[in-house]
This record gives structure tokens, C-alpha cells and sequence, in this order.
């Protein structure tokens, strides 16, 4: 893995979609009235006859895009995680994952990542998307996994939701990376806490390990990109070979996440403390910036450091989080 | 603060003035952020001063469906001293650059588009039940009715004679992807409302005296009422570069004290 600051790339996921969509003619692009904001504006320009503007009609897009599925079309259906989600999901229920169809579900800017306010953060798009059967759920951490969840989801035979950071994507992992649908990734091992963590929080869940780790903590760090279906054989080895158990999501802690981790752990009768990072049951605000949001909500690297040292007993004030000096074209975590 | 609040108080002598005093607000609001959605308030300037003054201060009501427009209400609201809009869009303002439920002004807003008329049928509904004559003037823009609620509410609120909901439908033809009948053929616009049972006037939405003639006469009647304003995300403000986008401006700088000149002239050419 590389070390923050990480640099950032514009647009991975619009470019693999069109370097799948050039080897497979059934793909289908379809735009809820955000294209460029989707990454799909590079589709619309090389595949203009396969891209539907659905306008600001998500339930009917939706719907359609079922019909498309039944007709052996691959639809990649695309609008902020909210709109993706909330609004139509009776139809996502009814007209794509009851009839298991291959409909993938893309929807951008994930939490608290957008300063846009309650209406325009998706912190329920995880919870929503599980609870629903047949439906896999995707939230990666950076440009290397978004680059190869495409090609990963091609050929699933049911429903796929995948949550995506919009705008500039941290380039996390090496080359050698591979992302795989059916395994959660230990990327640190260690032995005090599991630590596990999706999506935008992987990187405040690495950097808060290599902080408590200089502060006699050992914390393993693992990637969970597939929230359902969770690899629970690794969450419970994980879990197992720890004291304290902690899950790391830009969500409600409700739902997502944590919820899948505290339900594997249970079934299992592992019996390790759980503690959940994530938006503590509440709907966030509109704000200037988005760091501003992590930080006032509890997704920072301090919040994540300050929850493992609390809930270890640790004596004394938690270990400070380093400050990001992140220039322009990096990214830090918050 | 709720301009239906009981108590509440404000004069608008000269709404053309109004408007002109919420385009230049709402370029100094935007302008520490050097971007934001000025082209909502450029397009929809008139129509809230229109609002502002026809609205009878503490009794009728203001929704504004489009979240994204909340920008003009709070605007018109601080030039009228309403409201102190200092720290608007920072880090911890309740006035947010997209209205939320802590938006103060209107009853009722929200970013997730096409709720609003819903929001004002049951406004009018609930006046109704209280024995209230209080009218609901509803920002709704023309993207919006891409979405099936907005038509879910207008039969709704034809069946159910809600002759105080007045609707003002910003058409200006402007969405996030582009010009709206580049992405959705929603004309004829007045016809499809007029066939929902609506009464309508298709009217040009920058001509305040004619939206106020309008707004006056529109509630009552025994059916619920909109104005179809057309207009543009670049209305008044003619510094703007022509590759400017109507849904998110860019307001660097340079550009934003062009826009304060350019305004402010209006404004002083206007009162001399």
C-alpha cells in the first residue's frame, strides 16, 4: 500500500466503464440528470447510442432498467447514492432485485463527502441496498478498486449496488492489488484490535493504526469493499485474534457496516466488544466542506484513534493524529 | 424566522427594486465561496420579490420545492431585515447553500427535488382543517417536473379544490445535464397543467408587475393556481461568461466585483 499523502486520479471509474462497455455490447449507461458528476459523460461521448439520459426520474429509471435486464441488457444505472437509493427504492425492490436481475446500481458521493447537506448525503444507502435480498453491496477505497469493481460486477447474475466517491479518488493500493467480491482484505495485521473498515474510511482506519501502533497499540486493519455478502470467515478470524472488535463507515452506524460485522460476530458467539465509527443515528448538515463533516461527526483518524483508546481502557489522553499536510492533486484522510 | 410566522412584519415598496437588491445579495453571498447557485436566484429574483410583495407577512405561507433556490427567500429576506445572513454557506451556518430543515424563512424546503408541492397540499389541507385563509406560494422549477410526484400533487391538489395553493413554476429550461428539453419534452407546459385541472398563466417570469398582477389575482376560484414563469439562469446580470452553468455558478474573484458593479449601477439607475 502506499503512504498518505496519496495521489489522486480523476474519473477511474468512468474510464473502466468504457473499456468494459468496448468489449461488451449489451452494456447499457443510464444518467439520472448528473452524467458528468457520475464520471458516465465519457461514456455518453464514445457510446452515445447505448447512453440514456434518464432525467430527474429516478423510480422510473429504475423500473425501466429492469425491463432492459429482462431483455438481456446489462444496465449501469447512475445518480448521487441518495437519489440512487431513498427515492426508488420500491421499484429497486420489485422491478430489479425480487426478479434478481443484473441491474448495477452506481451511486456517487458517499456520507458526509458532500457538504450539500442532509438531502444530499447518502448515510442509508448501505442499510437500505443489505436489506434488500439477491442485492450485493460495494463500497470501495480508491482508485485502484473502483478501476476493477466494473469488470468485477459484469458478470454477477443478480443486482449490485456500488457506493463511489465523486470528484478526485485517492490512489490507495498497488498495482498488484485485486479486488475480489467474496473477501474482505487483512491489510495490517495485528493483534490488540480488528479494525474494519469500507470505502472513504479505510484510509483514517490505516493511518489511526500506524498512530496507535506507536503507542503500544496493535491494531489490524481490514479492507471490507463487499458489505454483502460479507466474507465472514475472515471478519471472524479477524475478530477472533483481537480484544476489541471495531468497524469504521462513512454511514449511520445503523445498517451498514457495523451492523453486518456486530451480527456476524454475534451468530457466531465470538463475544468480543464491538464499537461502531460512523454517524451516531443522526442526519448531518450542510457545511462549506466536507473535512469539516468528518471531523464534526466522528469519521476523523483522531475520532477513530480516540474510540479504540477509550475502549481499551488506555490510561491518559489518546495519541494525537498526525496533522495532514496534503497539497493540491493528494489526498489525506481527515 | 417564518415569514407566516404571526408577527411578522415587512413592506416591499418597489418589487422591481426588490429584485435587484436580491440579485446583488445573492452575488455578495456567493461570493466568498466563488461559487453557488446564483443562477437560481438570477432566474427566480423576480418571482420572490413578487412573493415578498403579495405574501401577507405572519398569515400566507412560502415553500420553496427546489432546495437549491432556497438562495433567493433567504436574499429577499435579508434585504428586508429579516434576517442576519452572516456566515451563509461556511462551516456551521444554518443557512445552508442548499435549504434544509434548518432553513429559516420558508415553511417548507428540501434538496431532494420535487417534494414541495406535495408539501404545500398538505399545507393547504391543514388550512383547511383549521378554518385558515392563508395561501401557499410555491417555488417549483421546471426540472422538477421531471419527477412523477410533482404530478401526483397536482392532481391531488386539483381533486381536492386547493384553491389556495398558488404555484410559480421557474421555467428555465436549465438542468444539472443540460438545457431541460435537451433531456425531457415537457412542453406544453401550461396545456399539461391546465388539462390537470389548474388554472394557468403562462407569463414572462422577469416582469415583476406582471407576476405581481398575477400573483394578486391567483388564489381562489375554487382551483388551485400556477404561473408559468419563463425565464433564464442568467437574467440581470450580463458580465456573466457565456459558458457560465445555470445550476452551479463559478463566481471567482474578478467576476464577482464586475457582478457587484454591474448590479449595483442598476440599482443606483433604478432609484435616480
Amino acid at each position: 500500500m502506499r503512504e498518505p499523502p496519496y495521489p489522486v486520479e480523476l474519473k477511474p471509474y468512468g474510464r473502466a466503464l468504457v473499456e468494459l462497455a468496448r468489449r461488451r455490447g449489451e452494456i447499457l449507461c443510464l444518467s439520472g440528470d448528473l452524467t458528468r458528476q457520475t464520471e458516465v459523460d465519457l461514456f455518453q461521448a464514445e457510446f452515445p447510442e447505448r447512453f440514456i439520459h434518464g432525467g430527474m426520474a429516478e423510480a422510473n429509471m429504475m423500473s425501466m432498467a429492469g425491463a432492459l435486464a429482462r431483455c438481456g441488457f446489462v444496465p449501469f444505472v447512475h445518480t448521487f447514492g441518495v437519489f440512487a437509493t431513498r427515492r426508488p427504492f420500491d421499484q429497486i425492490a420489485n422491478a430489479i432485485a425480487y426478479p434478481n436481475l443484473p441491474v448495477r446500481i452506481i451511486g456517487f458521493m458517499p456520507g458526509v463527502s458532500t457538504p450539500g447537506g442532509p438531502s444530499h448525503q447518502a448515510i442509508d444507502d448501505v442499510a437500505l441496498m443489505r436489506a434488500l435480498p439477491n442485492m450485493t453491496v460495494v463500497d470501495v477505497a480508491d482508485a485502484v478498486e473502483t478501476r476493477q469493481v466494473v469488470p468485477a460486477i459484469a458478470d454477477l447474475p443478480g443486482p449490485v449496488y456500488v457506493r463511489l466517491k465523486r470528484g478526485e479518488i485517492p490512489v490507495m493500493f498497488g498495482p498488484d492489488h485485486e479486488l475480489r467480491l467474496d473477501r474482505a482484505d487483512v491489510v495490517v495485521a495485528g493483534t490488540d484490535v480488528a479494525l474494519f473498515a469500507s470505502g472513504m474510511m479505510l484510509a483514517a482506519a490505516l493511518a489511526a493504526s500506524q498512530v496507535l501502533g506507536g503507542a503500544g497499540v496493535s491494531v489490524s486493519v481490514i479492507n471490507v469493499p463487499v458489505i454483502k455478502p460479507l466474507d465472514s470467515a475472515t471478519v471472524l478470524s479477524a475478530a477472533a485474534g483481537a480484544r476489541l472488535a471495531v468497524t469504521a463507515e462513512n454511514h449511520s452506524v445503523i445498517g451498514g457496516l457495523g451492523s453486518a460485522v456486530a451480527e456476524t460476530i454475534a451468530e457466531a458467539g465470538l463475544g468480543r466488544p464491538l464499537r461502531r465509527i460512523g454517524l451516531r443515528d443522526t442526519f448531518a448538515e450542510g457545511s462549506l466542506d466536507a473535512p469539516y463533516l468528518f471531523g464534526r461527526y466522528g469519521l476523523s483518524v483522531a475520532a477513530v484513534i480516540e474510540t479504540i483508546w477509550s475502549a481499551l481502557g488506555r490510561p491518559g489522553p489518546a495519541p494525537l493524529a498526525p496533522a495532514a499536510a496534503t497539497g493540491s492533486g493528494e489526498y489525506s484522510p481527515v | 424566522m417564518r415569514v407566516s410566522d404571526p408577527g411578522t412584519a415587512w413592506t416591499v415598496p418597489d418589487p422591481r427594486e426588490l429584485a435587484l437588491r436580491i440579485r446583488l445579495r445573492a452575488v455578495r453571498m456567493v461570493a466568498p465561496q466563488g461559487f453557488g447557485y446564483l443562477g437560481q436566484a438570477l432566474s427566480s429574483a423576480e418571482q420572490v420579490a413578487a412573493v415578498f410583495a403579495t405574501a401577507r407577512p405572519g398569515v400566507d405561507r412560502i415553500v420553496c420545492s427546489p432546495g437549491h433556490y432556497i438562495i433567493g427567500p433567504f436574499a429577499a429576506a435579508a434585504e428586508l431585515g429579516l434576517i442576519d445572513l452572516s456566515g451563509y454557506a461556511q462551516n456551521g451556518s444554518v443557512f445552508e447553500a442548499i435549504g434544509t430543515e434548518r432553513s429559516p424563512v420558508v415553511d417548507y424546503t428540501c434538496g431532494s427535488l420535487g417534494q414541495g408541492l406535495s408539501a404545500a397540499a398538505g399545507f393547504a389541507l391543514a388550512d383547511r382543517f383549521r378554518g385558515s385563509a392563508a395561501r401557499i406560494f410555491t417555488m417549483v422549477s421546471d426540472g422538477e417536473l421531471e419527477e412523477g410526484q410533482v404530478w401526483e400533487a397536482a392532481l391531488f391538489a386539483a381533486h381536492h379544490r386547493l384553491d389556495r395553493l398558488v404555484v410559480l413554476l421557474d421555467a428555465n429550461n436549465s438542468q444539472v445535464d443540460g438545457p431541460v428539453d435537451s433531456i425531457t419534452t415537457l412542453e406544453p407546459i401550461a396545456a399539461k397543467w391546465s388539462a390537470f385541472g389548474w388554472r394557468v398563466s403562462d407569463l414572462d417570469g422577469h416582469d415583476v408587475s406582471g407576476l405581481c398582477a398575477a400573483l394578486g389575482a391567483a388564489a381562489g376560484g375554487g382551483q388551485p393556481s400556477v404561473l408559468v414563469c419563463r425565464t433564464s439562469t442568467r437574467h440581470g446580470l450580463d458580465c456573466l461568461p457565456p459558458e457560465a452553468d445555470g445550476h452551479f455558478i463559478k463566481l471567482p474573484p474578478a467576476l464577482a466585483d464586475a457582478a457587484v458593479r454591474e448590479l449595483t449601477g442598476r440599482l443606483e439607475a433604478l432609484r435616480a
